[in-house]
């Protein structure tokens, strides 16, 4: 008799330690979900709170809300605001090193992600010239998102345009010449 | 409609040898492999073929401006849709008399033409692949466009491919100019101007040989139409795109407009850039 009531209190312990567990954990997603708001610097300390908090999950979100928050009010700052937000992420472990290098360059720098590589042109980037310059022209929309009008500076963007033209003329003639060599 | 297709072809060489004429991106100075991207021999080769342009641009101008005042006597004696009108019927005659001399010239100098842009192009083809797609990576091509100057973008004017309006030669000239200044490791992308070049080469290569095949045809018959006396518009359509090599007519919008300049603070550099 003695066991079996021994079993209903751990039964019922048991179940109140995991309806406790459920409840912070829903608590803790209902956190993560809410929208950023505000001004561009407590949006950030609200997102660096959050993803301190455990929801590191919903970081490409949030970068997404910073940015249009940093659209609404357009500063040539903004980029060094980014750039530090992304520092401190990749230095909590939130993000990787590599991914915040990847952010900043992609909105905030002149030169292409997505023309990087290892290997020479001709065997890294001309079998995939099509996608390499349809990615740069989705980044480019990128830039125009950050360098434009989240830093107002349009002397960079213009630049980053620039080298997208040059690049597609280059590749288009190294390209050429490199099948003309295999033939 | 042989005719009208041989002139179309004709016109298109012109407009192609004119495309010689655009404005290739002027770019930051680049260092390393780029620079032997125009050895001695490609330089001779956009030299002889700015010597081989010149010499066409000179056989044709005096045909040219006889024809220019041949078609301005035709339109100031009423004779478009004067049939039957003998003056008339002797103008045009005459005219047509002048495109085939205009013709004759252009199948005389193309062989030459075509042998020196074929030349510049096969030496530029070996330069690229071996410089840029061999000896390059994306990630290095990319710092050799981007350069050291940040500012370059608004003095600079966007690359245009297939843009008229400079004569033929002074085209060529520009040409050695770009590269000179470049090798001298003033603020051009050499790659920029090598891979322009390239292109047009390549791009002229193939309308004259296309136009070569068809220009006896196109002689012929404009040679009977010469019995008819008819002036056509594709005959008025090569010559305009021969004068606008010649004469280096402006034709085309200008460039698009400089950025502002970036006054104030300077530029952040951040610890995550490239």
């Amino acid at each position: 008799m003695n066991a079996l009531l021994m079993n209903a209190l751990r039964t019922f312990l048991l179940l109140m330690v995991a309806h406790v567990l459920v409840g912070c954990a829903a608590e803790a997603t209902d956190a993560c979900r809410g929208q950023l708001g505000g001004t561009l610097d407590g949006a950030m300390a609200d997102a660096e709170s959050r993803l301190a908090h455990g929801c590191e999950y919903e970081f490409d979100r949030y970068f997404g809300e910073l940015l249009t928050i940093a659209e609404a009010n357009p500063d040539r700052r903004n980029a060094q605001h980014f750039s530090e937000f992304l520092l401190r992420q990749a230095a909590t472990g939130a993000i990787s090193r590599r991914t915040a290098e990847g952010l900043y360059n992609r909105y905030f720098n002149i030169k292409f992600v997505s023309l990087q590589g290892d290997y020479n042109t001709c065997s890294q980037t001309c079998p995939v010239r099509a996608r390499v310059l349809s990615a740069m022209q989705t980044e480019l929309k990128d830039k125009e998102l950050g360098l434009l009008r989240v830093s107002s500076d349009t002397a960079s963007f213009y630049r980053a345009d620039h080298l997208y033209n040059e690049a597609e003329l280059v590749l288009e003639a190294t390209c050429r010449a490199c099948e003309a060599g295999r033939r | 409609m042989s005719t009208r297709k041989g002139s179309m072809l004709l016109a298109l060489v012109l407009v192609a040898v004119a495309v010689t004429s655009l404005g290739p991106a002027p770019a930051t100075a680049s260092s390393g492999p780029v620079v032997r991207l125009f050895p001695t021999n490609v330089l001779e080769d956009i030299r002889a073929t700015t010597a081989v342009a010149e010499a066409m641009e000179n056989s044709l101008q005096d045909i040219i401006r006889r024809m220019d005042m041949q078609q301005q006597l035709y339109k100031e004696s009423l004779c478009e849709g004067a049939d039957g009108d003998q003056g008339c019927e002797r103008i045009a005659r005459q005219i047509g008399a002048t495109y085939l001399q205009m013709l004759d010239v252009m199948s005389e100098r193309l062989p030459q033409m075509e042998a020196s842009v074929a030349s510049t192009r096969d030496s530029l083809e070996r330069r690229l692949r071996d410089e840029l797609g061999l000896r390059t990576t994306p990630t290095s091509l990319q710092d050799s466009l981007v350069g050291q100057s940040p500012t370059i973008a608004a003095e600079s004017q966007p690359a245009l491919r297939g843009r008229s309006g400079v004569r033929l030669s002074d085209r060529f000239k520009q040409y050695q100019e770009l590269v000179t200044t470049g090798r001298n490791g003033q603020s051009q992308s050499l790659a920029v101007v090598a891979s322009d070049i390239y292109l047009d080469m390549a791009d002229a290569s193939l309308l004259i040989a296309a136009t070569r095949q068809e220009i006896a045809r196109t002689a012929l018959m404009e040679q009977l139409n010469q019995s008819f006396g008819a002036i056509t518009p594709e005959m008025a359509k090569v010559v305009s795109g021969v004068k606008q090599i010649l004469f280096g007519e402006v034709v085309g919008d200008g460039p698009i407009a400089a950025p502002p300049n970036a006054i104030g603070e300077p530029d952040y550099v951040s610890p995550l850039a490239m």
